[in-house]
């Protein structure tokens, strides 16, 4: 399953050995390296070329770079061709799955439509190192341009420095591949020289900086380039930074109390529950939230763009708007946090990344899903362990959760009844408990929306008013964070830890939480919760300590989620 | 082992009769209560259909044994019909169950009532549940319930550590834990039990709870009250099954008018219609149950809550909305003030225990 006889083990080594046990340099054989086979191959019936090409002199191996991506890392392969005697065939070595594999027919017709003869013997193609797996079709042009190496197409030295990513077409056109963005970076790692794509993923993998990216269109083209037949096309420019479309708040009727629970979630990046019957508008809310959260960095956006290039999206645009994901209720949990054999692949969760995961109807979703969220939430990233391979996704989400209050989605509310059993209730309501429930620090109750409101004139806020407040309200916490020294990626109310935040709450408001909480029947656990929200509260408010005002309001976040006795 | 039958025998209640009566109901279920049925239609007593229901040969075995075990470790004291112990309201209204065991002080001597409705109940019922159970509670009168959720654990926890006391007549034996919530440690009936109240079954402690024990129980709940108010239910409540035995034993039925559209109107609003009394408030029930409002009462029982302590503007709308509930948004934009200071402010009068807030909105607990 490692490489083949005719290719020595070390990679950087520049040597080749030929048939009669002479190790020559590279540099010494390729001016050599003419297309000798195209004259010298047999092309009579007999259908044994091997006898007659051991007696030659082999050509070298040739070399082109290539990435071998493991989730969102990667590492730098070699694509080394080389001829040996067999039946004319690309075999390819190096632990391929079946794309890799099926590379061979598309590289073959590939070059041969694009006008290159290939020798008319076996070549073998070896990804080195041998040990680890290389998926998709990526691999197709470098393992193109090494077979052009070995056919004497190309000279070694316009390979070196060469790392190249993209799916060969029967006509010998490029296509694009999922995982360009991560590829290209991989590449700048390394110290690629060239790097080569189709032109399709130009500007995604130009997102990377201090690369050399060569746009091609087709084989021909990209042997041009490297032979230096033709000029080096332009590097291509990098997707344009845009904002994303999203729904205004001003849209949403009604719903003062929900508005202001989205304003202070996005302020303290605090995980919300949306209850309330079906129409009151719940999903309304949280696809609008988006739009009220700070843009993203460059750097996140980049973050963003990786996780979306490797499930296979070419970027055309570089979106500064957070993310929004909703996965339905029947997703599976592969489907939710990532999964798959082999190597696992990215799932909704670190696609929401640095954004919002909204899950509708979270109760529907079994419980075991709903758990597994809880470690890559608390982690902000995703660890994926499978037999070969362990991978690790970024997922650092908002997560909004929607739920009916009952199986029927009346219950509670007199305009409609309720149509369920109180045990059935009880039960539904049940599941609302759990590890991943506390995690959720802000819980909104919303109300059925009145007709009255329903056709009057839309009375909310727009969505720049609100986000220009959760914008100071960010940079307030951030600034105080970073004097108390708290690590850059954990300034986020959501996340730091109840130790510092009980310096920033006026004991007067602690102690009124802690009546408040003996009070109302909860567990001490809310205490830490509802210490979070009021400091968001206060952030927006522009106060430095927290009072028993911010307090109170905090408070009123904070469902009964238990059994209810009465 | 006699001495668990000694323990868990009521006063004036023979230990050796009480095994035998149980080990029979542990042997053959039906064949004692086809005697006890036979034996009642004939006109016997208590103590005589007892006598009848052991006329046939019964071996006290180790299955008795283990309820009276069960019995013993819940501390319970069971009574059989025609002993002192026995509440005489259960033999006069002739609805007596062979045997009764009783949790706590069942507080025969006083009045009371049967707060009685559906267990999915609006905040609207559970309100007026509260209120009129608080009023019995502080006027002396017991309150006597299902102890299922909904309107019966409203009037249950309402009267808790007030001077009348509450019931809970369960529809399951008291070794099985239902409704769960309730019968948790720490739950509902252990409060009832703190407080003084009584928690009774007529089953086996293993019994558990199906609907024609839970109907039957309902029996029990109309015959130890003074007074049954059906505070809500559907068209085919439980609580229609309570007051249809109050009317066939001659105790009056109260019925709390309710919202037309709503679903638990229905119960109520049908007894109204063949003629039970209204009940609009704690006087209407005092009234019935004989109580009158003493002196005591009208200060303590039918007193407004006071609500000076919320500001105006959240006072107004909410005692104007009372016994229903303001939706918050409505506060809110009545109120002229941003969503946060209401919640604020609604926060300090929840934990005040002056107003609650559910899925309608926001309610005060008592009338203003």
């Amino acid at each position: 399953m490692t490489g083949t006889q005719d290719a020595p083990p070390r990679l950087r080594d520049l040597r080749v050995v030929v048939s009669d046990g002479r190790i020559l340099d590279e540099a010494t054989t390729a001016p050599a390296a003419e297309p000798r086979h195209s004259t010298t191959a047999p092309v009579d019936g007999d259908g044994a070329p091997g006898p007659s090409t051991s007696r030659r002199p082999a050509a070298p191996v040739a070399r082109a770079g290539a990435v071998a991506l493991t989730g969102l890392e990667g590492q730098l392969v070699h694509a080394e061709a080389a001829t040996a005697s067999g039946l004319p065939q690309i075999r390819i070595v190096g632990l391929p799955d079946a794309a890799v594999r099926e590379a061979s027919d598309r590289v073959r017709l590939g070059c041969q439509r694009s006008g290159f003869s290939l020798p008319e013997c076996k070549v073998v193609v070896n990804l080195a190192p041998g040990g680890i797996r290389k998926a998709g079709p990526g691999f197709d042009l470098p393992v193109a341009l090494a077979v052009l190496g070995a056919a004497g197409h190309l000279r070694p030295d316009d390979l070196v420095g060469v790392v190249a990513v993209g799916e060969v077409g029967l006509d010998g056109r490029l296509r694009a591949t999922a995982g360009t963005l991560p590829a290209a970076a991989v590449a700048r790692d390394h110290g690629a020289g060239l790097f080569l794509v189709p032109v399709e993923a130009a500007p995604e993998a130009a997102l990377v900086d201090g690369l050399e990216v060569v746009p091609v269109a087709t084989v021909r083209e990209a042997v041009a380039v490297l032979s230096g037949a033709t000029e080096r096309p332009a590097r291509p420019r990098p997707p344009e930074p845009v904002q994303r479309h999203v729904e205004d708040l001003a849209d949403v009727r009604g719903q003062a109390l929900a508005r202001r629970g989205i304003e202070i979630a996005a302020a303290g990046g605090h995980h919300v529950l949306m209850m309330g019957p079906p129409g009151c508008g719940k999903s309304m809310l949280a696809r609008r939230l988006p739009g009220v959260l700070p843009g993203l960095t460059t750097a996140e956006a980049l973050e963003v763009a990786a996780v979306r290039s490797i499930v296979g999206a070419v970027a055309t645009d570089l979106d500064l708007r957070p993310p929004f994901r909703s996965p339905h209720h029947a997703t599976s949990t592969a489907g939710l946090i990532g999964g798959g054999s082999g190597v696992a692949r990215p799932g909704e969760l670190s696609r929401a990344h640095r954004g919002v995961l909204f899950l509708d109807e979270v109760l529907e979703t079994p419980r075991s899903t709903l758990d597994a969220l809880r470690e890559p939430l608390e982690r902000g990233e995703v660890v994926l362990v499978r037999s070969q391979s362990r991978v690790t996704y970024p997922a650092r989400v908002q997560l909004v959760a929607a739920a009916n209050p009952c199986p029927c989605g009346h219950a509670g509310a007199s305009r409609r009844p309720c149509r369920c059993r109180p045990d059935q209730v009880a039960r539904y309501r049940g599941r609302l408990s759990g590890p991943l429930l506390d995690r959720i620090d802000l819980h909104l109750e919303l109300e059925p929306v009145s007709e009255d409101v329903l056709v009057g004139p839309s009375d909310g806020e727009a969505s720049a008013d609100v986000a220009a407040r959760v914008r100071r309200a960010r940079d307030t916490a951030a600034t105080r964070w970073a004097a108390a020294d708290v690590p850059a990626d954990r300034r986020l109310n959501r996340d730091v830890d109840a130790a510092r935040l009980r310096h920033t709450v006026s004991a007067t408001a602690q102690r009124r939480l802690a009546r408040a909480v003996q009070t109302l029947g909860w567990s001490a656990r809310t205490f830490d919760r509802c210490l979070r929200v009021a400091r968001t509260i206060a952030d927006l408010a522009a106060a430095d300590v927290a009072g028993p005002d911010h307090v109170d309001e905090a408070i009123a976040y904070r469902l009964d989620t238990g059994p209810r006795p009465t | 082992m006699i001495n668990d039958w000694t323990a868990v025998a009521a006063a004036g209640t023979d230990p050796r009769r009480l095994a035998r009566v149980v080990a029979r109901a542990v042997a053959d279920r039906r064949g004692l209560e086809s005697a006890w049925r036979t034996a009642r239609r004939a006109g016997r007593s208590g103590s005589e259909a007892i006598g009848d229901v052991l006329a046939a040969p019964v071996l006290v075995d180790a299955g008795a044994d283990d309820v009276a075990k069960s019995w013993a470790a819940a501390g319970v004291r069971v009574a059989l019909a025609g002993d002192p112990s026995m509440p005489t309201r259960l033999e006069r209204h002739d609805v007596v169950p062979p045997w009764l065991a009783v949790r706590g002080d069942l507080g025969t001597q006083r009045r009371s009532v049967a707060i009685v409705g559906s267990r999915s109940a609006t905040p609207y019922g559970t309100g007026m549940a509260a209120w009129l159970a608080e009023a019995a509670g502080d006027a002396g009168v017991r309150v006597v319930s299902g102890g299922a959720v909904g309107i019966d654990a409203a009037g249950h926890q309402a009267s808790l550590e007030r001077p009348g006391g509450t019931t809970v007549v369960l529809g399951c034996g008291h070794g099985v834990a239902y409704p769960r919530p309730h019968a948790t440690r720490g739950g509902l009936f252990d409060r009832v039990l703190t407080s003084g109240g009584a928690v009774v079954s007529e089953l086996l402690p293993t019994d558990p709870a199906r609907p024609h024990r839970v109907r039957s129980r309902n029996r029990l709940i109309a015959a130890l009250a003074d007074a049954v108010v059906v505070v809500e239910g559907g068209e085919r409540s439980g609580a229609l099954i309570t007051a249809s035995w109050a009317a066939d034993l001659g105790i009056p039925v109260l019925g709390v008018p309710g919202d037309v559209r709503a679903t638990g109107s229905a119960a109520p609003h049908h007894l109204l219609r063949d003629g039970a009394g209204v009940c609009a408030g704690p006087a209407d029930l005092l009234a019935t149950v004989g109580q009158g409002l003493d002196p005591s009462a009208t200060t303590n029982g039918d007193r407004g809550a006071d609500v000076t302590g919320l500001p105006d503007w959240l006072r107004v709308p909410l005692v104007e909305a009372w016994p229903r509930p303001l939706p918050t948004a409505t506060l809110v934009d009545g109120s002229g003030r941003g969503a946060g200071a209401v919640l604020a402010a609604v926060t300090r009068a929840q934990v005040g225990g002056l107003v609650t807030r559910d899925a309608d909105g926001i309610r005060l607990c008592r009338r203003p």
